[in-house]
């Protein structure tokens, strides 16, 4: 798995490539964490290339979710595949975070001063 | 094992070292054995996660993240069912362990014996086992109008 932390319009984006499961979560956990307690106002994680995903990866996004409620930090996903989706249905999480189809809706709905689901 | 060994259909048994690097060459041999006996894309993915979640339990609970003890995975294809079975040598793990949690609390943790639960149609833990925790899981084959039979019965077309 690879994750590469960037910046964009001011919002950290956590781009992750390849498989979330027990080895690769705990790179995911650093990286998550560091971004939410950065000062940034949002924090999106894209999945786009994530093919795959575990509880301990699951456990990681919940982590971080209610880390973003600590530091009032606005917190989403975008471009998650059907497995991923599939999963976090499985867990009935789906509905507890905010998840945007693509990079453009993500950075358009956590830049925008309406309320956000989430913090 | 699974009371009928001599039924199964290529068995195979995979040692690892309880290292969570590994753990993606086992979805690899999952993810084959499954679309081989039948199942359809999404059935495969919630096998694979399944058999994910019990060995990474194994890692974590049974051998606390230690990284250089042994764990066994068996899959016996059956004509009716596939079946799954992880071995450890680690301590006992209380029954209670492997019970699946209420899922109206959001928090981090829990989700692993959940999501076997869900996937699988049986579990059963050897409690007679020896030495260690042996976890046995069955998942029952698609119906005959599988793909395999649309797919045999494009081949004639």
């Amino acid at each position: 798995m690879n994750i590469h932390l960037r910046n964009a319009d001011n919002i950290s984006i956590i781009d992750c490539s390849g498989d979330v499961d027990l080895y690769s979560s705990t790179h995911l956990r650093e990286t998550l964490l560091t971004a939410l307690r950065s000062g940034a106002p949002g924090v999106l994680v894209n999945m786009t290339d994530v093919g795959y995903i575990d509880s301990s990866g699951i456990a990681t996004l919940v982590e971080g979710l209610q880390l973003s409620r600590e530091t009032k930090t606005r917190f989403g996903l975008y471009g998650l595949r059907s497995n991923a989706r599939a999963v976090l249905e499985l867990a009935h999480l789906h509905k507890v975070f905010n998840i945007f189809n693509d990079e453009h809706e993500a950075l358009e709905k956590i830049s925008s001063t309406e309320p956000f689901g989430g913090v | 094992m699974g009371g009928e060994p001599y039924l199964s259909i290529r068995p195979m048994r995979i040692v690892i070292s309880s290292d969570p690097r590994l753990l993606h060459v086992l979805r690899g041999v999952v993810r084959y054995r499954a679309q081989e006996a039948g199942f359809g894309p999404a059935e495969v993915e919630y096998l694979t996660l399944a058999i994910d979640e019990a060995v990474a339990n194994v890692m974590r609970h049974a051998y606390g993240n230690r990284r250089d003890a042994r764990l066994a995975l068996e899959i016996l294809t059956f004509p009716d069912r596939l079946e799954f079975v992880v071995e450890d040598t680690g301590p006992k793990v209380e029954p209670e362990a492997l019970r699946p949690r209420a899922l109206d609390d959001v928090r981090p943790g829990g989700l692993g014996t959940y999501f076997i639960n869900c996937c699988m149609d049986a579990i059963s833990y050897d409690e007679n086992f020896a030495g260690g925790n042996r976890l046995r899981m069955v998942k029952r084959l698609p119906p005959k109008t599988s793909s395999r039979d649309e797919y045999s019965s494009q081949e004639r077309g």
